[in-house]
């Protein structure tokens, strides 16, 4: 004869494994959402009906410093600014691969680019800073290249794990910033001058280096690359 | 402008600990080692040098103040400290503010004000030239260097000839930034170009007399 308290003990225990396993099961059922939402944030694959074309990455290396124009097959989205996110993020991804001349880690990078068409007004919200002014009115007069008629600003939002995550330096922080000013020259023509935020707010650096509170005007790679390998003669 | 005189920026420090350079290895106690061994030979060759910081402060100068020090000094060559885990050799830096059409960066021209965040213009040629002499000095010595412009500050708000270098690992000899005897191969090339640099500035000043 079983006792009375081992027969309680017994259910118990039962309940209790019961409830684990509910526990279990649904936080495995979370943590597959979040990888699924993490997923569709980066659509690494393109839409079905979008059209395949050429589109160039301006690709970094960290062993001489160059920024190198490469080709790649990739059918994006034909909205601008979409298509100019799945471009950076595939830009990025291209990083994290094995063997990566710059290696990065994986993970989402680009949140959102904002394509605004110059000159920016006072009541253009994206491109204002957080005391209301156009951001272009508190640039150095040196840095900020006189735009043309029909010419835009992208406006670049970075995750904030990526810029937390970043290689931290001077050659690694600015060549991923060359790259990315450099695959918008080379990928949209009336794009002129390129701005930073990270999680929606201006930073100072990307991390801890590279300045991110300045308007970037856009630039031939492949003349930057020239340069250095001039005056490293 | 005082010709033998050197302004050396070990960046960051206090609560800013730069890149993670190893097992609790930071940025900003490599930068102030390397200093520390730079303005040794420095003293050595006869120059003057003031650093930004010479301890690692737990409220360090921001970045403005480091560049209003430097400024101050009219230094013959003001040099900013960085170290990475990436990359490879040394990297050069200089602002990437676009040059003036004329070369202003004269003593006549000193007092003319000019805007904060741009104030490295007018030094941006001699920067370059600067850049180049440290570039061929390194190359001399057998040690690979990479030159070229980064958005960093405060090389833009810097009124003197402004570089940026940045120690990586030699990947080729598998030698750390820490290594005490590669920071002194660096800091002896840098040394002998800025020998040649002073030399070159008082011989334009003879002439010009």
């Amino acid at each position: 004869m079983i006792p009375r308290y081992q027969r309680i003990l017994f259910w118990v225990l039962a309940a209790a494994i019961l409830v684990m396993a509910l526990v279990l099961l649904r936080g495995c059922e979370q943590a597959r959402e979040k990888l699924t939402r993490q997923r569709n944030e980066t659509p690494l694959a393109a839409p079905v009906d979008a059209p395949g074309g050429t589109v160039h990455l301006a690709m970094a290396s960290d062993a001489d410093g160059s920024i190198t124009l490469v080709d790649r097959e990739v059918a994006l989205p034909v909205e601008a600014s979409t298509r100019a996110r799945t471009l950076l993020a595939r830009l990025i991804a291209e990083y994290s691969y094995k063997n990566s001349a710059h290696p990065l880690e994986s993970g989402p990078a680009i949140d959102d680019v904002f394509l605004l068409d110059l000159p920016l007004h006072t009541s253009t919200a994206a491109g204002s800073n957080a005391s209301g002014q156009d951001s272009s009115a508190a640039l150095p007069a040196a840095t900020v290249e006189p735009h043309q008629p029909g010419g835009q600003l992208a406006v670049v939002n970075l995750h904030g794990s990526f810029a937390d995550h970043h290689p931290s330096g001077v050659e690694p922080e600015t060549l991923t910033i060359q790259s990315i000013v450099g695959t918008l020259y080379a990928n949209f023509p009336r794009v002129q001058q390129v701005r930073f935020l990270v999680d929606g707010h201006p930073r100072e650096t990307l991390n801890g280096h590279a300045d991110l509170t300045r308007t970037y005007p856009v630039a031939n790679p492949s003349t930057q690359t020239i340069q250095t390998a001039q005056e490293d003669r | 402008m005082a010709r033998n005189l050197v302004v050396l920026d070990p960046a960051h420090g206090g609560p800013d600990l730069g890149a993670t350079l190893g097992d609790r290895v930071f940025e900003k106690d490599v930068t102030l080692a390397f200093a520390a061994r730079l303005r040794t030979a420095l003293t050595a060759a006869g120059f003057t040098v003031v650093l930004t910081r010479d301890a690692d402060p737990a409220d360090p100068a921001p970045s403005d103040d480091r560049a209003e020090i430097a400024n101050r000094a009219h230094a013959t060559a003001c040099v900013v400290l960085h170290a990475t885990a990436t990359g490879s050799g040394v990297h050069i830096y200089t602002s990437t503010l676009t040059p003036p059409l004329e070369d202003t960066a004269s003593e006549d021209s000193a007092f003319i004000p000019t805007p904060w965040d741009s104030a490295q213009a007018a030094y941006v040629r001699q920067s370059r030239r600067l850049a180049a002499n440290l570039s061929s000095a390194l190359a001399g010595s057998s040690l690979p260097a990479i030159a070229g412009q980064a958005p960093l500050r405060p090389l833009d708000n810097l009124t003197c000839p402004a570089v940026a270098i940045e120690l990586a690992p030699l990947q080729s000899a598998g030698t750390p930034v820490t290594d005490a005897a590669y920071q002194l191969r660096v800091a002896g090339a840098l040394t002998g170009a800025l020998r040649t640099w002073r030399d070159q500035a008082l011989s334009a000043q003879g002439a010009a007399q």
